[in-house]
């Protein structure tokens, strides 16, 4: 069984003449274990897509299934409780609360699900520990770097052990070094960690880093590619041109 | 909890600065409002052991109603009452002392300002108390004339002893006493007892077969035999007639009660500031944290934890603040004590004790510093809940409000103001005082519909005054489309300037009033006045004797007296002034507000008939024309109310003027308490001084001042009194600055990428620092509009508030205007600084990315 199934998902914007149609009946399925990147032109949709994988958001029609179970039919509380649990998110902007630390941050997701503070601590600390951050444990997300604040946010994904990573964009706001960092690390998410990883990026270089290619055009999905390793970056990129990006 | 907690101070100690600025506003209420419910019971307290000095091992205490003397046969009633062990009557009068009385030396702060003169009868006494009198002295005896016994610690500051003589003040002059016995020293609270011969005491105080307590022991100590027996007591001596405890003075307790809500309300009203600077620094918080919470919830905060997080904060912030403010409070109150220390003693003859603190005050501060800072979260804490993972998310553009709200908030807030006009012209004291914060809640309700034409109106002065660049019509824009945070801003504000101008109005309109009325009721040449204005009961006066020396006094063209009795109608304690109809309107004079003058004095001469004062009909109820029953010593008499007027020393007191031929008759008393007397013309006072002052050395109770002295005294003392209430204002206004402050910055945060925009248009940063500025000017405007506006009313309520008693026109407060329009001006501007700078330094670019 897949652990993502979206099925017709449709989603639309607006009212009367001034809707927009994001999504467009969209069908996809995706693995346990998968790396998955979602790609398309600004507009496409693609970020959409994401938010309603991770029920952030909901759809005008049509279901997401994870691990079987649909969120059309879950309350706010039962999407924020499975969001906690099975579910992790990184953002392009990091998205840190700026009053805690890095570890304090890392452990958020696990603090709120009732775990003693020392116990959520000592959990996160081991996954920033794992990520080179072992020695910046009580930094402020002012005292570190971009790359450094990214991979804190990855961690914060992990602290709570769930089965699916979400990425929007997470390489957006980096440069090409931290960028490459955080798409290989997300990469061993999977690989080394065994987690299912969602990542919605417009950059083909980091796309390559990925399993699995699904194009998204005007709301529909209009390709989808497994991805060889060598020279995958130039192929994505032809790809790219050709749905007129 | 825990997290929310860790969050809640991380975010506090964060903003060190705002979160100083906001608490701030929270400490000062809890401070009015704790500092001033300690200063007024420390007084009642001081007041309390100097009235109630006498004690003992008694059971059941009897007083007449009034407070006054009633005849001394009245305790016959009590022989053959089942359940009485002993009875002893006495006539017990606080004597108060001129400074330096006792120890003769102005240097050294006086130990004894004043005594209790108790006159017993020796024999009953000592059934119910044991005198423990150290050899060789001996106790009283009835047929003592002129001893006295006194405790070691009073004859220690007298540096007297055994066998030597004091004097005291009566009516009849300077009494001399030889001591016949001393007592150990005293360790009660309160005054220093000198126990004389009921006889005596009779004498002194001008109350022939007079006295005014029966101290009465059961045999019983068995509760429903006590109360059986306290009930035959009180059937037999009837209703004039208190049986329990000495409670004397009600009528200034009702006086410290109303300055103690007067102060309240002001209390009040600071924490209902501090609500809305608390409420709208939450607006700022959760608009700020948009995306942090928009996070928390991607992350899988409900929004329960949302709403806690932020309340927790609340709560933090509300527990500090009232935490400080309790102990500033205290300070503030201790300091009012010391301060006020010096003018209660030489006013009113009260030692203030230390500072009064009940554990309920405690509680009920901090409960509603914590309730109001709470409660004002709450909204804000709501809204943050709402904020869906998706603003952590998507770009934040800000809102545009521009609803014309012309529905039901604009209607019920005109409603609310037509109502409070209601009241006004009503003339009922409570629905004055409704009125007032009913009009507050309209204009509240009314402001964003009025917003703007108000801002349109200013906006076109600020855009002559910044010639064509755009910039006013841009901040008026910013301003209006926002109706509802701008109006909450600006209540601030305008709750701050509206205290100031109500106040200015009060005190303007206060000061004319006391001015003309001193001039008319004290514009005598000279005064004799007791050591406690107004609490006549507590001052000894002199015989007719005194009046009369005076009066043969070469250049003394006429002299005029006050009597006092206390009084009762229908259980409602009334001061009763005997003035003398004829020579009264030569020197003094009553402020009639309502009958005419001479037709008053005249009928006071003709009959039983009164003239009341303004706190007389509105505490009992009645109007000119109306006959009411005073219970006086010898029973209930009739008096008619013939016209309305005051004096200043008795505004505030419930009194009655009668003539003192009635005064004598009804209620036995022909001591002169206050004495007023004027001069020949052509006669200068240093002619006859030393006269005056030899025969006035005599009466040492009387304090001489010239006319004029005194008045200049008095208002010299009210304009001090006034000085610390604006300054006390201005710490009020300063929360109002906090709270300008915040909604500026919103407005900055919020429209970040519009300065981008309009930096990148090719906008320079001083343009963008005046377009906050601009802002900033626009809010102060309205606020200040609104809180003129609000504060004209307030103030009119206020005095035609007192009016009711204390009858007085109303003047405009042109200088409390001319403050607030500066001050809120100034507040505008200060309040801009820091958001301009901010707005000015962002990076083009950077503010273009910004989402």
């Amino acid at each position: 069984m897949s652990l993502i199934q979206t099925e017709n998902l449709t989603k639309i914007y607006g009212a009367g003449e001034a809707a927009v149609t994001a999504l467009d009946h969209v069908n996809i399925a995706v693995n346990e274990g998968e790396f998955v990147a979602v790609m398309g032109p600004s507009g496409c949709g693609k970020s959409t897509l994401l938010h309603l994988i991770g029920g952030l958001d909901r759809p005008n029609e049509g279901n997401v299934r994870i691990e079987g179970v649909a969120l059309a039919e879950m309350d706010d509380d039962a999407l924020t409780k499975l969001r906690r649990q099975k579910i992790g998110f990184v953002f392009q902007f990091f998205n840190l609360i700026p009053v805690l630390t890095a570890v304090e941050n890392a452990a958020l997701p696990v603090t709120l699900d009732g775990v003693k503070p020392s116990e959520a601590k000592k959990r996160a600390a081991e996954w920033l520990t794992r990520f080179g951050l072992g020695d910046r444990l009580a930094a402020r997300p002012d005292q570190l770097s971009g790359g450094q604040q990214q991979r804190v946010a990855v961690a914060r994904a992990l602290v709570s052990e769930p089965a699916l990573i979400l990425a929007d964009e997470p390489t957006g706001n980096l440069d090409t070094r931290s960028g490459d960092e955080i798409a290989s690390l997300l990469r061993d998410v999977t690989k080394k960690y065994g987690r299912t990883v969602v990542m919605v990026t417009h950059d083909p270089r980091i796309a390559a880093y990925a399993d699995r290619i699904i194009f998204l055009k005007d709301g529909k999905v209009v390709d989808e590619t497994n991805l060889e390793r060598k020279g995958a970056a130039d192929q994505i990129a032809s790809k790219m041109k050709e749905i007129g990006d | 909890m825990n997290f929310q907690l860790t969050l809640a101070w991380r975010y506090l100690t964060g903003r060190v600065l705002r979160t100083t600025l906001t608490t701030f506003a929270v400490i000062f209420g809890v401070l009015v409002i704790f500092g001033m419910n300690i200063v007024l019971p420390t007084m009642m307290e001081g007041f309390k052991a100097n009235m109630m000095a006498a004690g003992g091992v008694v059971d059941v205490t009897v007083t007449h109603v009034s407070g006054g003397g009633f005849p001394a046969e009245v305790a016959r009633k009590l022989d053959g009452i089942p359940g009485l062990s002993a009875y002893a009557v006495s006539l017990e009068r606080t004597v108060n002392l001129p400074p330096d009385f006792v120890d003769g030396d102005p240097a050294r702060p006086d130990r004894v300002s004043a005594v209790n003169l108790v006159g017993l009868d020796p024999e009953a006494a000592r059934s119910l108390q044991v005198y423990l009198i150290d050899e060789p002295g001996r106790f009283l005896q009835a047929n003592d004339t002129n001893a006295a016994v006194i405790s070691e610690s009073l004859a220690d500051a007298w540096g007297v002893g055994l066998g030597d003589t004091i004097s005291l003040p009566s009516v009849s002059g300077l009494t001399d006493l030889t001591i016949v016995g001393i007592l150990p020293p005293r360790t009660l609270p309160g005054n220093e007892e000198v126990l004389v011969p009921l006889a005596q005491s009779q004498a002194m105080t001008g109350q022939e077969g007079q006295i005014n307590t029966i101290r009465i022991a059961l045999t019983s100590v068995d509760e429903s035999a006590r109360a059986e027996a306290t009930a035959a007591i009180q059937s037999a001596l009837g209703s004039g007639y208190q049986v329990g405890a000495l409670d004397p003075g009600s009528e200034m307790f009702a006086s410290l009660k109303l300055g103690q809500a007067a102060f309240n309300m002001f209390g009040v009203l600071a924490l209902f500031m501090g609500g809305f600077i608390i409420f709208n620094t939450f607006r700022t918080v959760v608009a700020e944290r948009r995306r942090d919470i928009g996070m928390l919830r991607a992350l899988g905060a409900t929004r329960r934890t949302i709403t806690g997080a932020i309340l927790t904060e609340g709560l933090v912030q509300g527990v500090f603040g009232s935490l400080i403010g309790i102990v500033l409070g205290y300070l503030f109150g201790a300091f009012v004590v010391r301060l006020s220390a010096e003018p209660m003693k030489s006013f009113l003859n009260i030692n203030m004790g230390s500072p009064v603190v009940s554990p309920a005050l405690v509680v009920t501060s901090l409960l509603m510093g914590v309730g109001v800072t709470l409660l004002s979260t709450l909204l804000p804490a709501r809204s943050a809940s709402r904020v869906t993972p998706m603003d952590a998310l998507r770009p934040s553009l800000a809102e545009v409000e521009y609803k014309r709200r012309a529905g039901a908030s604009f209607i019920s807030g005109v409603v609310m103001i037509g109502i409070a006009l209601l009241g006004l012209v009503s003339g009922n004291m409570g629905l004055i005082a409704l009125g007032g914060l009913l009009f507050l809640g309209g204009l509240i309700l009314a402001a964003p519909m009025l917003l703007r034409p108000i801002a349109w109106a200013f906006g076109r002065l600020l855009a002559w005054f910044y010639a064509r660049q755009g910039i006013a019509d841009l901040a008026q824009g910013n301003l209006t489309r926002q109706p509802g945070r701008v109006t909450v801003t600006a209540s601030a504000t305008l709750i701050g300037l509206a205290i100031i101008v109500a106040l200015g109005g009060m005190t303007t309109s206060l000061t004319g009033m006391m001015d003309d009325i001193l001039h008319k009721t004290l514009g005598s040449d000279y005064l004799f006045i007791p050591p406690s204005v107004a609490v006549w009961n507590s001052d000894l006066g002199a015989s007719p004797d005194f009046a009369a020396r005076l009066g043969e006094v070469e250049g003394v063209e006429a002299v005029a007296s006050l009597r006092f009795a206390a009084g009762a109608i229908n259980g409602q304690a009334v001061s009763v002034l005997g003035l003398d109809p004829q020579t009264f309107p030569q020197v003094a004079g009553l402020d009639f507000t309502e009958g005419d003058e001479a037709e008053a004095y005249a009928a006071l001469a003709s009959g039983r008939n009164m003239i009341v004062n303004g706190a007389f009909l509105a505490t009992l109820g009645v109007k000119v024309g109306d006959t009411v029953e005073v219970t006086t010593p010898e029973g209930p008499r009739s008096y008619t109310i013939v016209a309305e007027a005051v004096d200043l020393l008795n505004a505030k007191v419930v009194t009655a003027y009668i003539s003192q031929a009635n005064l004598a008759a009804d209620f036995g008393r022909t001591d002169d308490v206050f004495i007023m007397l004027n001069l020949k013309p052509g006669v200068a006072l240093e002619d006859v001084e030393a006269q005056i002052k030899a025969i006035a050395a005599d009466y040492p109770q009387f304090t001489v001042m010239a006319g004029k002295k005194y008045i200049d005294d008095m208002m010299q003392y009210m304009n001090a009194v006034w000085a610390v209430m604006f300054l006390l204002l201005i710490f009020l206004a300063i929360p109002s600055l906090i709270a300008m402050m915040n909604t500026l910055a919103i407005n900055v945060i919020e429209r970040t990428r519009e300065i981008g925009m309009v930096r990148a248009v090719g906008a320079t940063r001083k343009q963008v620092r005046r377009l906050v500025v601009a802002e900033a000017l626009l809010l102060a405007a309205v606020g200040t509009a609104f809180g003129i506006l609000a504060g004209l009313y307030l103030g009119y309520v206020i005095v035609a508030g007192i009016g009711v008693m204390f009858p007085m026109t109303y003047e405009f407060p042109l200088a409390g205007v001319l403050a607030a329009i500066a001050v809120g001006l100034l507040f505008g501007a200060l309040a801009a600084v820091i958001p301009a700078r901010q707005a000015a330094r962002l990076q083009v670019v950077e503010a273009l990315r910004y989402e």
